[in-house]
């Protein structure tokens, strides 16, 4: 660095002054940005309140205020059951979700089991399939007539089980939510500082002694965080309640409201909205009792700065045991149901009692391919994911950059409007979205399209993409922004030329997980969709109903592989992240 | 022309006044640093002026346009001020090359593409950072970053240059170098610079004047002499090098001249002390490179006894024990342990009012 100086140009100011064209450009796009996510997320929500206040449909003129529908959801003689049911299953499954995730994680992420990289990442793979597509390989495996079921008859001469009962929905279901626990807490898991454990091993005290000491409390932020999400997952959850309970006339909150809502051929417009209100305000509270329960989760930041690896437990004899009971997990909880939906998709007929080479066929696949409904759905299914993730992941995008990256004063509450579809179950969204169509002329258009249905999916899943894209702008730096803020550039030219590219990697992961979810979503769709806008899920939930058990099959494959297909592909050729 | 004039600035975050009432004058082409410990609110004015910060009150302009007036409702954003700031991280934008860098500023502007090329290539040779345009920021080291980081600021001819800890990521022989390079260059392109530091030394060496900041305000504002030399007050004193304290009663107050006696009962004489009355409390400070060990000069005397010594390569830093207290001494002489007299000069001895006792 020698301190020659060179030719120097003179300090003339002026000639280089920035442009002054869009000097209120920013507080435009900032309140732009922000109402349309108000809307996105209000306008669902709004009819669905009203409507439960009011003595008639929503679209019906003449219309008093009134507080009998809440009178009547008391008084109806199932809302009794609806809410017994719908409490004793969401423990139930909450439970069970809770002890197997936990145990998979500690398995797999702090033994020495062996196979623990290969159940790492399978344990993982039915958070890819929808609850839709597990329900009926539920019901094809183990249901009163399923092939699994059948099989053990035979053995024993007596029903085994009876998976259409509380218990028996609660299992299924507790089997599905569990990967979300195991998530978390694997997360946690493998974060933890080594040191903390060496800790407790220097004091004296032995491997068991540690994991449920130091290991297993430290992962209560992990555990209360997935305890809550798993109970309301449970409590909106439509599918499994509908396909497990509905056959013997178990009645769930969700069933209860697609039924009335949506089957039944006179629809209590009242009725329904009380029902959907109450179930919004116990999950909204449940949320709020999340976010308030984990906001002083700072004394359990165990992330130390080496990145070194923490002694795995050794389990010793009880090694094999422990592989054992990952395998027969995996086997019997995910292995099976996605290989009987396989083996129903190539059948004319699924039974133990009928060789399977007798009931090998593709009929199943030319009929989804030459069925014009069928077809529809599939084509829309993929329209909407590729097209609403792309949409959805700029919308998000430019969602999280006001929260995140500019002074803008609403931004904390944009936050919280941004993250409360949350508390909003699937099928609420759809429900609400359907009230808003019905009631604003203006939005006729979007009726009976794909496009209302790309518009409440973005909405039910800001929330996921925002988690996807929020950490990532919360560890750029604010100098860089700053920097170019002096150098001359507005909020929004900034957001454009430096933190769009430096965000990419998590855009591209926003844009997979939104793609994911949208190929895989059904309960938001179900009030919605029409002749011409049906989606893979829908289209499956009503054929099951009518009896085509191989096609909806098929079909339920062919979603899987398209999930399948796409996360190797993005993982492979673009390194995105999708769940760690 | 490019004066910067705050008037009465105030940045509150809540109950906590982050700068409170600062006034300044900076003159055009004039180098002036804010020195100040962490937390005293130097870095929230430069953001102030920056337009990065919006303050709660006061009045700022630059070059004769105002950026900021409370009473008028006037705020002009940070792209419209036209100002340049370095960052203490740099901040290069690290997914564009060092050319990118330096081009963003001059797209923003819509400048021709031939004379982009032109005004890059300046700012570049200015730095000397020409022959790496090509490379990514996370391919250059600390001192390059820092280069370039001016280069992408200079570019663009901005009214004011504001430097936020500029070189507080270098190693020391680096910041050394990069010091004295930064001087010639200010004064080369006759910028008009307001420099953010917690070091004295970088401080006292680049500066015009020096605006000492301490919870909020400014303490003292003047050359690097004037603080040097007659800190206003204790703070200042211990903050700017290092002083040494006494506490004591002032004993006489004569001919411009002031008696001080300390609690052991040995008495300094300082000059000054103007306006303090037999029988108050005064505070004193004397640095350590000042105190001249074995007496041997015209001041106060004052016995002691060595008690620690440590070899600093070109110096010896020495803790005498006086009275109970310990005090440092910096000198080039090799003593033992053991008694010792150090001689104060009257005039190297700063005098302020002692709070009330407590």
């Amino acid at each position: 660095m020698a301190t020659k100086i060179h030719a120097a140009p003179a300090a003339s100011t002026g000639d280089l002054a920035p442009p002054r064209s869009w000097r209120r450009r920013d507080p435009l796009l900032q309140y732009g940005i922000a109402l349309a996510c108000l809307l996105l997320v209000a306008a669902p929500i709004l009819p669905i309140i009203y409507q439960s206040f009011i003595d008639r449909p929503i679209y019906e003129d003449g219309q008093a205020l009134t507080l009998v529908n809440y009178a009547n959801l008391v008084g109806a003689p199932e809302f009794r059951e609806v809410l017994g049911n719908t409490l004793l299953f969401a423990f139930l499954s909450t439970v069970i979700a809770q002890v197997v995730g936990l145990v998979t994680a500690i398995l797999v992420g702090r033994t020495d089991v062996p196979w623990r990289h290969f159940f790492g990442d399978a344990l993982l793979w039915t958070l890819f399939v929808s609850h839709l597509v597990l329900a009926l390989g539920w019901v094809i495996m183990y249901g009163p007539s399923g092939y699994i079921t059948g099989y053990v008859m035979q053995l024993t001469g007596g029903q085994p089980w009876n998976l259409y009962t509380i218990p028996g929905l609660s299992l299924a279901a507790g089997l599905s939510l569990a990967p979300l626990t195991y998530l978390y807490c694997i997360a946690s898991a493998t974060q933890q500082d080594p040191a903390l454990e060496e800790a407790a091993r220097v004091a004296g005290a032995g491997p068991f002694r540690i994991l449920f000491s130091v290991t297993i409390p430290l992962l209560r932020p992990a555990l209360v965080y997935s305890t809550i999400l798993n109970f309301v997952i449970a409590l909106e959850m439509l599918a499994m309640p509908l396909f497990l309970g509905g056959p013997v006339g178990l009645r769930f909150f969700t069933t209860f409201l697609y039924e009335r809502g949506f089957e039944a051929p006179v629809k209590d417009y009242g009725l329904v909205g009380a029902a959907a209100v109450v179930l919004l305000i116990v999950i909204t509270l449940l949320v709020l009792l999340q976010n308030r329960l984990l906001r002083n989760a700072q004394r359990f930041v165990t992330v130390g700065g080496k990145a070194s690896r923490p002694r795995l437990l050794r389990l010793g004899r009880l090694r094999w045991a422990a592989f054992a009971f990952l395998l027969l997990y995996f086997v019997f909880g995910t292995g099976a149901v996605i290989l009987g939906l396989v083996l129903r998709a190539f059948t004319s007929f699924l039974s133990p009692l009928v060789p399977l080479v007798d009931t090998l066929t593709w009929d199943n696949w030319t009929f989804i391919f030459s069925y014009p409904v069928y077809v529809r759905s599939i084509v829309n299914t993929l329209e909407i994911a590729l097209v609403g993730g792309a949409l959805g992941t700029v919308f998000i995008a430019l969602v999280a950059l006001l929260v995140h990256r500019s002074q803008w004063r609403w931004r904390r509450q944009l936050e919280f409007v941004a993250l409360y579809p949350r508390a909003i179950p699937g099928i609420l969204v759809g429900l609400g979205a359907f009230y808003a169509v019905t009631l604003m002329p203006f939005l006729g258009g979007l009726r009976n399209t794909i496009w209302i249905l790309v518009l409440i999916y973005i909405m039910r899943y800001l929330p996921t993409g925002f988690g996807a894209v929020a950490p990532t702008l919360m560890q750029i730096g604010h100098d860089l922004d700053r920097a170019a803020r002096t150098a001359g550039a507005d909020w929004w030219t900034t957001c454009r030329r430096i933190l769009a590219g430096l965000i990419r990697p998590a855009l591209l992961s926003c844009f997979a997980i939104l793609f994911i979810h949208f190929i895989k979503e059904y309960s938001a769709a179900v009030f919605l969709y029409a002749p011409g806008s049906e989606v893979m899920g829908t289209v499956m939930l009503s054929f099951w109903a009518q009896g085509e058990a191989g096609p909806v099959a098929a079909l339920a494959v062919l979603q899987i592989l398209v999930v399948a297909v796409f996360v190797v592909v993005t993982r492979k050729l673009f390194k995105v992240k999708i769940y760690g | 022309m490019a004066e910067v004039v705050l008037r009465d600035l105030v940045r509150r975050y809540g109950e906590v006044v982050a700068v409170d009432r600062v006034s300044l004058t900076v003159a055009d082409r004039e180098f002036v640093t804010l020195l100040g410990p962490s937390g005293c609110g130097k870095s929230t004015t430069l953001a102030a002026i920056a337009g990065l910060e919006r303050p709660t009150s006061g009045f700022l302009a630059v070059g004769g346009e105002t950026f900021f007036d409370s009473g008028k409702g006037v705020f002009v954003e940070a792209e419209h001020r036209n100002l340049g700031l370095v960052f203490q991280s740099y901040a290069l934008w690290p997914h564009k090359t060092v050319q990118e860098n330096v081009a963003f500023p001059l797209q923003l502007r819509r400048i021709a593409r031939a004379k982009q090329k032109e005004l890059i290539h300046e700012a570049l040779a200015l730095v000397e950072m020409e022959s790496f345009a090509d490379r990514y920021p996370s391919q250059l080291s600390g001192g390059q970053q820092q280069r370039v980081a001016l280069a992408r600021t200079l570019v663009y001819k901005p009214k004011v240059l504001l430097l936020d800890e500029p070189l507080s990521n270098l190693d020391a022989k680096l910041r050394d170098r990069a010091r004295t390079w930064l001087r010639h260059l200010q004064r080369e392109v006759g910028i008009t610079t307001i420099y953010v530091t917690h070091d004295q030394t970088e401080a006292l060496s680049l500066s015009d004047r020096i605006a000492v900041m301490s919870k909020g305000r400014i303490v003292q504002l003047g050359t690097p002499h004037e603080i040097y030399e007659q800190p206003a007050d204790p703070f200042v004193a211990d903050f700017i090098g290092t002083s040494n304290f006494f506490t004591g009663e002032v004993m006489e107050q004569a001919g411009g001249r002031l008696v001080v006696r300390l609690a052991d009962g040995q008495a300094i004489t300082v000059e000054g002390g103007d306006g303090m009355a037999r029988g108050s409390r005064a505070t004193l400070a004397v640095r350590p490179e000042r105190i001249h060990v074995g007496g041997g000069t015209a001041g106060s005397l004052l016995k002691g006894r060595i008690t620690e010594r440590a070899y600093m390569g070109a110096r010896w830093l020495y803790t005498v024990e006086v009275g109970g207290q310990a005090v440092r001494v910096e000198t080039e002489a090799d003593l033992a342990s053991g008694e010792v007299a150090l001689g104060l000069p009257e005039r190297d001895v700063a005098v302020f009012p002692a709070p009330a006792a407590g």
